[in-house]
Order: structure tokens, then C-alpha cells, then sequence
């Protein structure tokens, strides 16, 4: 966001009155429903907006005063204004009070208008919005959920098995009714995804975390590894470090008839409790080849 | 399609106030089984008032004229918007051999 005293067009010692003011004085102006074809308009008004919201909140200007926090982030979600309904086909409020003398003097004039009333009462239905949130799990594997809907009655959804965040599904028909004897429109259902408290996505492949032992990392084992679609057994070599990652392949999300994996990130976790023996070992233990971790490192800085 | 309960929850005004605006013809929402329903351009209609008396220092004959001027407005534009429609229609038919 630009600077909203800038964008207001007030000093920076403006007093509260000023400000709401100077916004107000914009906010006439700008305002999308009063400009309902001009989407510049609508742009600054936001910007507008935006800056009367950060500047009245006292604590907020405080801080950007004195260089704490910028601008930013202080967006407001996008908001439908009254234009972006109206402009629709089918608004009961629009009148023809402005241009019927047109049509009573001009034949062509008349016909286009009665055909236009008729397909408006043919018109679909509209597509209406629903929002779901799922569990990752859900996302990876598929489900069938509900939505209860707020005029009652319900939605049955079917998830399809490695849905996207912010992927929408269509149900066809199951939107608003027409106005007249027309289809209905479409439900849409905009779908997000609850994070896994240790699965992560990427794409098709799902990414973990594994911590394991100093026993399982230096003697090697087989350890019991959550997927997706249930635990499996992992073999972890012998001598694995942190940061080793192994794949198992086809533990990933069903993405047409094809699988990702899964990626296993080790991470080796020392014993929370104090351990005398393991520390007496490491003290006299003497590595029977050269051991650096860090030579690497040291060679290139 | 809303519910009366629902909207004034939805839009932030009481049933009294509601009633006005649909007295004054701000609003007209339809009827089903004698109950008051609403649609999302309604309630869209409804946050405009708001906007105009809140915000923008409207009185309440202002809000009439204004929404009068925006129905005939909107009139015009979907009148424009078929005119401009046929207008491409016929010079496509024209550019056809």
C-alpha cells in the first residue's frame, strides 16, 4: 500500500476529524456503486478505504509514525459491492424509466427490449458460493462431506482424492433457481485445507519429518513411518544423519492413476534425559577414520 | 435465497428500520408461504443504504433519489450492453460471405 496520508491527501499532523474528512470527501466520489462502470474507480477506492482503516486505528498510525510497521497488509478482503449484483442479468430493481421514451417512438428499439425481457425471464439461476474446510487427510485421500446450507437442506460433496487448496468443485444445478422457468445455476464450492500437524504437501509428493533414535540412526532399523494411507515400515540404513531423506515411493497423492511419494526427512534426537554411560563412551570414544563434518564447509568460506 | 431472520442478522438492521425501507420501496424483497425472502443483491442493496446514511451523510430522502438515479442507471447500462450486443451480432453477419 502507498503512504495513506498520501492517499488521503492529509498532512501527517492531520487530527482524527481531519482524516475521516478527507476520506469522506473521497469516499463520495470514488464510491463503486455510485461509479458502477468505472473499475479505476473502484481501485482507488479501496486504496482509499484501506488508508481511512490504518489511520484510524490509533495504535496502528502510532506505530507506522514512528517507522515500525509499513503499510501493508492492511487489504480488506474483497468486498461485493451493490453494482457487481445489479449488473447482473435479472435485477428486480432495474427500471426502464430512462430510456422508455426511446422505445415508444423507435420500432427496432421496442423489439430489442421485449426480446431482452424475455430472455430474462429465462435467465439460469445464479452460481452460489459455499466455502469448505477439510482435513489434509481428506484432501490426499478423498471423502464425501456435507454442507448444510443456510435456507436448510443439504449439499452432498464428493472430494475428489488430491484436491488442491483453493481448487473449487462444480455441482451442477444445485444453485439458485431461476427467476422464471429457466435452469438453476451451479453450486461452487471453494475448498481449503486444515494443515497436518507433521504431513506436508508438495505437489504430489508429501514431505515428513521422521525422528529416530542414535540407536536407529547408528545401528541402523526398521521404524514404524505414518503415510497417508496408514503406517508403514521404513528401513533406515546404518550411520544416517539428520537431514538424510528417504522416499517411499508411490506413499504420495493419488493424482489421476498416478502416485507421488513420500519423502522422509530423518532427524536424529539425542536422549531428553542425561545419559552417563553414552557421554563416558563418547569421552574416551577416538573415531577410527578422520571425521569432519564441517571440512566442507571451511574449504569454501 | 435468505431468510428474514437471517438478513437483518446478515445486514446489521432491525425489523422496524427493514420495514421502512420496504414501505419507501428501497427494498423489495419476494414472498414465499407469507414469509419475507431475500437474495444476495437484496442484502448487496441493503449494505448500500447503509453505506449512503452511515457513511456518506445521506438523509433518508437522499437515499430515495439516489437508488431511483442507480435502478435507472443500471436500467441503461443493461439496455446499453444489448444494444452493444446486437450492434456486434449484425456487423458479424455482415462480415460473413
Amino acid at each position: 500500500m502507498k503512504d495513506p496520508y498520501e492517499t488521503l491527501g492529509v498532512a501527517k499532523t492531520a487530527t482524527p476529524k481531519e482524516i475521516k474528512k478527507a476520506y469522506l470527501r473521497l469516499a463520495k466520489k470514488l464510491h463503486p456503486d455510485l461509479n458502477p462502470g468505472d473499475t479505476r474507480a473502484e481501485e482507488k477506492f479501496k486504496e482509499v478505504s484501506s488508508a481511512n482503516d490504518f489511520l484510524s486505528d490509533p495504535e496502528r498510525r502510532r506505530r507506522y509514525d514512528a517507522g515500525e510497521i509499513d503499510a501493508a497488509g492492511v487489504e480488506k478482503a474483497a468486498h461485493r459491492f451493490y453494482k457487481d449484483y445489479a449488473g447482473a442479468s435479472g435485477n428486480p430493481y432495474e427500471t426502464e424509466a430512462a430510456y422508455a421514451d426511446f422505445a415508444d417512438t423507435d420500432s427496432f428499439f421496442a423489439d430489442l427490449l421485449r426480446r431482452r425481457a424475455q430472455e430474462g425471464r429465462r435467465a439460469r439461476g445464479a452460481d452460489q458460493l459455499y466455502r469448505l474446510e477439510i482435513d489434509f487427510l481428506d484432501a490426499v485421500n478423498g471423502a464425501k462431506k456435507e454442507i448444510g446450507l443456510p435456507q436448510g437442506g443439504r449439499l452432498d460433496v464428493t472430494i475428489p482424492a488430491g484436491i488442491e487448496e483453493g481448487q473449487s468443485l462444480r455441482l451442477r444445478g444445485r444453485g439458485a433457481p431461476s427467476p422464471g422457468g429457466g435452469e438453476a445455476g451451479d453450486a461452487l464450492i471453494e475448498i481449503s485445507i486444515r494443515p497436518h500437524p507433521f504431513f506436508s504437501r508438495d505437489g504430489d509428493d508429501i514431505r515428513l519429518d521422521l525422528p529416530i533414535t542414535l540407536i536407529e540412526a547408528a545401528l541402523g532399523a526398521e521404524v514404524k513411518t505414518p503415510t497417508p494411507s496408514g503406517p508403514v515400515l521404513l528401513k533406515i540404513p546404518k550411520g544416517a544423519s539428520t537431514g538424510a531423506v528417504l522416499r517411499l515411493k508411490g506413499k504420495g497423492v493419488l493424482h489421476g492413476d498416478k502416485r507421488g511419494d513420500e519423502f522422509v526427512r530423518l532427524q536424529v534426537m539425542m536422549p531428553t534425559q542425561p545419559e552417563p554411560e553414552l557421554e563416558a563412551f563418547l569421552s574416551s570414544w577416538r573415531p577410527a577414520s578422520s571425521y569432519d563434518p564441517r571440512r566442507e564447509m571451511e574449504r569454501q568460506s | 435465497m435468505i431468510r428474514e431472520q437471517e438478513f437483518l442478522h446478515l445486514a446489521q438492521v432491525d425489523r422496524a428500520t427493514l420495514t421502512v425501507w420496504i414501505e419507501e420501496a428501497w427494498l423489495a424483497p419476494a414472498e414465499r408461504d407469507g414469509e419475507r425472502v431475500f437474495e444476495e443483491i437484496d442484502l448487496a442493496r441493503a449494505r448500500l443504504i447503509l453505506d449512503l446514511r452511515q457513511n456518506m451523510g445521506v438523509n433518508d430522502q437522499g437515499v430515495g433519489v439516489i437508488l431511483h438515479l442507480l435502478d435507472q442507471l443500471h436500467g441503461l447500462r443493461s439496455a446499453m450492453g444489448e444494444l452493444l450486443g446486437t450492434i456486434r451480432e449484425t456487423r458479424a453477419a455482415e462480415r460473413e460471405p
